[in-house]
């Protein structure tokens, strides 16, 4: 009976989220307390479940297809990570979403979700992680449509992006299974082979695109303006990060054997190298607090795939660690997005500025997390940027000078960010800002301070959790906690972000403010017509879609006309010809109609004769 | 012999009894309406009896001897029992629906008379034993559904029922040609095992796919959203255009063996017809024409689940069947009601409903996410069967063309559902539909989801039948 523990994260949180819907609209101190109930409660489950090893296996569809579920080291820890953010996330809500229409309908897809995550990780079937993978697609286009009145069309473009991209992953489990022989992962071992491979990119774009990586990453900046600010904050925390690289590290550690030779592994990191390098660029030039982060969290996930995607164990211990650091830090910045947009009332660089002085624990928080995601040592950012970077040397120069070069952007655009609001002149309408209450203050506190405590004790993460994922026979005795060993590498890094810095100081200094200091970068030959275009979402790859898909309704509509007017059009025509042309046969002529006859009766006598 | 006997009042309980209900509208409509209400939930609720001793393996036969050499008259096995009780069910709650959705109009006792009489011929469809009785039953559902779809009485709907009408029949004219070609091989009209002729496969197909609306026979469909909502709900998503799905899986996968060509020709023009009717459902404007295309789109990822001729993908097939007959018939009286309550039915001059009619919006959504294919819904599982029936028989190139029809089911979904219930409010009169009639749509609505969380029952009820289905061919 131990085993059936394993519903209760993925059937608690769902129960209560029905009694959040069944709660009555006025009762809503009611609403709240049972949303932070239950996300403790999750909580709870978590840390009683962390570190356990069960595995439950009920017959579910016919022959050989179980419903399994399967708590490991793996999936316990990405449980607990998100149960935590869940409840850090639900009370800072409380104060965030107070007044909002929306409100009880957000608790309940929040927490709908988190029983979604749970189902995810947990599976130990393809198909049934597929079911509750997917299952995230309504809560995710649910929580962006309640954001505005208009936000509904973020969440269609979430909803066909990352639709499409799960239906490509349901190809690819359909054909994996057929390969295996098995939908039971932990079973699955599979060469990448000419079919393999097909179902190794089919199941990767549902893993990446879910993960936020280009080209399916167009979704997220839009949805980062229109949806509700703690969706995402919750975002990476949850499905985005968490669980597509988790996804994508099952499918290349587990399901398929990535060997750091293969083209696969080629592919991988390119498109890991490409994320980092185009979203960040776009990062650095946006105006907008939440937009801006958004294309980090973009940029960042190139990070993780390419570290995966190296297949050497530093790449992938600095992969894995990656995602837990980002999921931390984006979470936080997020975070403090939204508490600026509750206290200045807005996220237009434009119009913050001198938020330092009046939101100190926000500004002290934003600088933890902005100097995490920058690689500045000794925030936990930092490790796992290292151990990235080691991968990506070991692979080719070409991908670590590309990453490092990311860093240098990622740094700058944080610099511009922070400088545009926090420091400068304040404008008049922020004159009366406050900090924000504690409840929102708690949750970003605490996600500070895990930036800190993973950064100067990472052997707690890395021995803890990411080792062991990986498995003592692919680490070959590497140990990766502790000061990053190569010295030349950590020196590069604090070369480029001092240049960072400098580029910054000379930007803000020719555009005499901090919201222009990346303004010489895009106004730059070259880069500026393309950043016009991209601005004019003219690389968008969701337009260029939509646009071939109307190209082919178009023809297909033609088509289907064509078929019609043989209906409507020629076979009445035809009719019409023949009768007339039968009717004047029929002239009232005896002597025709005899001749007629007889000719008829004539061809009956010639066939019978012959046919017998 | 009591097990004979219910298998009769499956097919003629409502069959007979339609004839009744005109001489009960006379004396009263509520009357009318629960007797007609009664007749078709007859049928499901005999189906449900018959199930346990069915479910064993063991058919039920009913047998007479004609003329003509046939001995077979009605026979049930699993499929035909699951493909009753599906079309029943739905057909059931669509005549909840029409109580309240066609007392606003003239003529509800030919209505009646004339939606069980299509459900009793599709029984007789179902569990006719030999060729003949499969056609007179084709020929009777042929005519009401005319009658039917020119049931406003205008010019252009007449019209559109006349077209209806001729495409059908004259598919079935040479379906059958066809029979009489099997009739020549096998010297019997009984469905019995035997290897007919690419030939006589050709000619019933051309029968099946004018029923079912496939590609080129398939304009009929949308011209026929003319009809009463509850109508369209009924022809196309819960019976009509099911029958020759039903009689394509009866002929050629239980009954007759065919030549393995077939296995790839009707995936193929299955795949067209998906492709090109999804396109077409994203240019077209009209809310019921674009939900009657997204059927013949739909209808093609059925024949492909059936016709790739492996076991998972026949699974896969029926419960598409099942699952599309829900959620299709959710979307045409999600349709219906918008349509009645602010008499548009251009998508583009509707906008912003959900806040006047919230209920028939979200279910519209929870059966557009069925069709879409995305879990929990029960859509999810037959399209993720149907692929994994195609990636076994090695059919990947045409898996890939049924991916993008996939997409486009997305992308016209979505489409439909932002213009008609988000966005800017549009059109004047706005309530939410009569209480029957949004209890439906909800039902429906939650029936998809149910269809998906409880699925390994009805997986288990469609991979029993197909088992059976196949252990007979053999």
């Amino acid at each position: 009976m131990m085993d059936k523990i394993l519903f209760l994260p993925i059937l608690m949180p769902l129960v209560l989220a029905a009694a959040i819907f069944v709660i009555p609209e006025k009762l809503r101190r009611a609403k709240e307390a049972m949303a932070v109930f239950a996300a403790l409660m999750n909580l709870a489950v978590a840390i009683v479940l962390f570190k356990g090893n069960i595995i439950l296996s009920l017959p579910w569809l016919g022959k050989g297809l179980e419903f399994s579920l399967r708590l490991y080291n793996f999936s316990s820890f990405i449980i607990a990570a998100t149960a935590g953010f869940g409840f850090l996330i639900t009370l800072y809500s409380i104060m965030f979403m107070r007044g909002k229409e929306y409100a009880r309908q957000f608790y309940a897809y929040l927490l709908i979700s988190i029983s979604l995550v749970n189902g995810a990780v947990l599976a130990d079937n393809l198909l049934a992680m597929l079911f509750f993978w997917e299952g995230l697609l309504l809560t995710v286009f649910a929580m962006i449509a309640i954001g505005g009145q208009f936000a509904f069309k973020a969440a269609t473009k979430a909803l066909i992006i990352v639709g499409i991209t799960d239906l490509c992953m349901m190809a690819g489990i359909a054909l994996t299974g057929h390969l295996a022989h098995t939908l039971t992962i932990s079973k699955i071992s599979l060469p990448l082979d000419a079919l393999g491979s097909v179902a190794f990119v089919l199941l990767i774009i549902g893993a990446i695109s879910k993960a936020g990586s280009m080209p399916f990453h167009s979704w997220i900046p839009d949805a980062s303006t229109e949806a509700p600010l703690p969706f995402m904050a919750f975002l990476p925390a949850a499905l985005e990060k968490l669980l597509g690289i988790y996804l994508l590290a099952r499918i290349c550690l587990d399901m398929f054997k990535l060997a750091p030779d293969s083209g696969m592994s080629i592919m991988l990191m390119v498109i890991g190298v490409v994320t980092i390098l185009l979203a960040v660029m776009m990062a650095l030039i946006q105006k907008d607090y939440k937009r801006l982060l958004s294309y980090h969290a973009i940029s960042q996930v190139g990070y993780m795939i390419l570290g995966i995607g190296t297949a050497v164990p530093a790449g992938i211990a600095g992969g894995l660690f990656h995602m837990i650091n980002h999921a931390i830090y984006k979470s936080g910045l997020f975070l403090t997005a939204g508490a600026v947009e509750k206290q200045a009332g807005s996220t237009d660089l434009n119009k913050l500025g001198g938020l330092g002085r009046k939101m100190p624990v926000t500004f002290i928080c934003f600088i933890i997390c902005a100097a995490s995601i920058s690689g500045v040592p000794p925030f936990n950012g930092f490790f796992s940027k290292e151990l990235v970077y080691d991968g990506a040397l070991e692979r080719g120069n070409l991908f670590y000078i590309l990453a490092v070069l990311g860093s240098f952007f990622t740094a700058a655009s944080f610099l511009k960010l922070g400088h545009a609001a926090f420091l400068g002149k304040s404008s008049r309408e922020n004159e009366k800002v406050k900090e924000a209450p504690l409840p929102m203050l708690l949750p970003m506190v605490v996600i500070a301070s895990v930036c800190i405590l993973f950064g100067v004790y990472n052997a707690l993460p890395l021995n803890g959790l990411i080792q062991p994922i990986i498995g003592t026979i692919r680490l070959n005795g590497h140990n990766f906690a502790g000061f990053p060993p190569n010295t030349m590498l950590v020196i590069i890094t604090l070369v480029v972000l001092a240049a960072a810095l400098l580029n910054h100081l000379f930007g803000a200094k020719a555009g005499g403010s901090g919201i222009k200091a990346a303004d010489h970068i895009y106004h730059a030959p070259v880069l500026s017509t393309i950043y016009e275009k991209a601005e004019k979402r003219i690389f968008d790859p969701y337009n260029i879609g939509l646009k071939v898909v109307g190209i082919f309704s178009k023809i297909a509509w033609r088509l289907d006309r064509g078929v019609d007017w043989l209906y409507d059009t020629a076979a009445p025509k035809l009719a019409g010809i023949s009768s007339r042309a039968i009717l004047k046969l029929h002239s009232g002529s005896y002597s025709k109609y005899l001749v007629w006859s007889l000719l008829g009766m004539l061809i009956v006598i010639i066939f019978l004769t012959h046919s017998v | 012999m009591k097990y004979e006997s219910m298998l009769l009042s499956i097919v003629f309980v409502p069959l007979a009894g339609a004839f009744v209900l005109p001489f009960a509208g006379f004396i009263s409509s509520r009357f009318r309406n629960f007797l007609a209400l009664a007749l078709v939930s007859a049928s499901f609720i005999f189906s449900l009896k018959l199930l346990p001793q069915v479910i064993t393996g063991q058919p039920v036969i009913v047998s007479h001897n004609f003329l003509l050499g046939f001995n077979s008259a009605f026979y049930a096995d699993s499929f035909a029992l699951f493909m009753a009780m599906a079309s029943s069910f739905i057909s059931a709650i669509i005549i909840l629906y029409s109580f309240g959705y066609i007392n606003h109009y003239k003529n509800q006792n030919e209505y009646y008379l004339m939606v069980v009489l299509f459900l009793g011929a599709m029984m007789g469809i179902v569990f006719s034993g030999n060729l003949i009785f499969l056609y007179i039953f084709w020929e009777i559902t042929a005519i009401t559904s005319w009658r039917l779809i020119g049931f406003f009485r205008e010019r252009e709907h007449l019209l559109k029922a006349d077209k209806a009408f001729l495409v059908t029949v004259f598919g079935a004219l040479v379906m059958l040609l066809g029979f009489i070609c099997i009739y020549q091989q096998t010297g019997t009209f009984d469905l019995k095992a035997n290897l007919i002729s690419n030939i006589a496969v050709a000619l019933v197909l051309v029968g099946i796919f004018s029923k079912s609306a496939t590609l080129p026979f398939h304009t009929w469909l949308p011209d026929a959203g003319v009809a009463p909502s509850p109508v369209t709900a009924l022809l196309h998503a819960a019976i009509l255009v099911k029958i020759g799905l039903y009689v394509f899986a009866r002929l050629f996968i239980a009954v007759y063996s065919i030549s393995p060509v077939w296995h790839t020709v009707v995936p193929v023009i299955a795949a067209l017809s998906s492709l090109v009717c999804a396109g077409a459902a994203l240019i077209e404007t009209d809310l019921k024409r674009i939900i009657a295309y997204s059927t013949v789109s739909q209808i093609g990822f059925i024949f492909f689940g059936l016709a790739i001729g492996n076991e998972v993908g026949i699974i896969g097939g029926l419960l598409y069947i099942l699952m599309h007959g829900l959620a299709k018939a959710g979307l045409f009286l999600c349709a219906g009601i918008v349509e009645q309550n602010t008499k548009v039915r251009d998508i583009t001059k509707l906008g912003g409903l959900i806040k006047a009619m919230p209920v028939t919006a979200i279910s519209f959504l929870l059966c557009a996410f069925s069709v879409m294919g995305i879990p929990p819904f029960g859509g999810f599982f037959s399209k993720y069967l149907v692929f994994s029936g195609a990636v076994e028989s090695g059919q990947l190139a045409i898996a890939f063309v049924f991916l993008a029809g996939a997409f486009l089911t997305i992308a016209y979904l979505l489409r439909v559902f932002n213009l008609v219930f988000l966005g800017q409010e549009k059109s004047p009169s706005q309530k939410e539909g009569d209480r029957l009639m949004v209890f439906s749509v909800a039902t429906l609505a939650v029936l998809s989801l149910a269809g998906g969380i409880f699925i390994s029952y009805l997986y288990n009820f469609a991979a029993i039948s197909t088992t059976q289905m196949l252990a007979m061919a053999k």
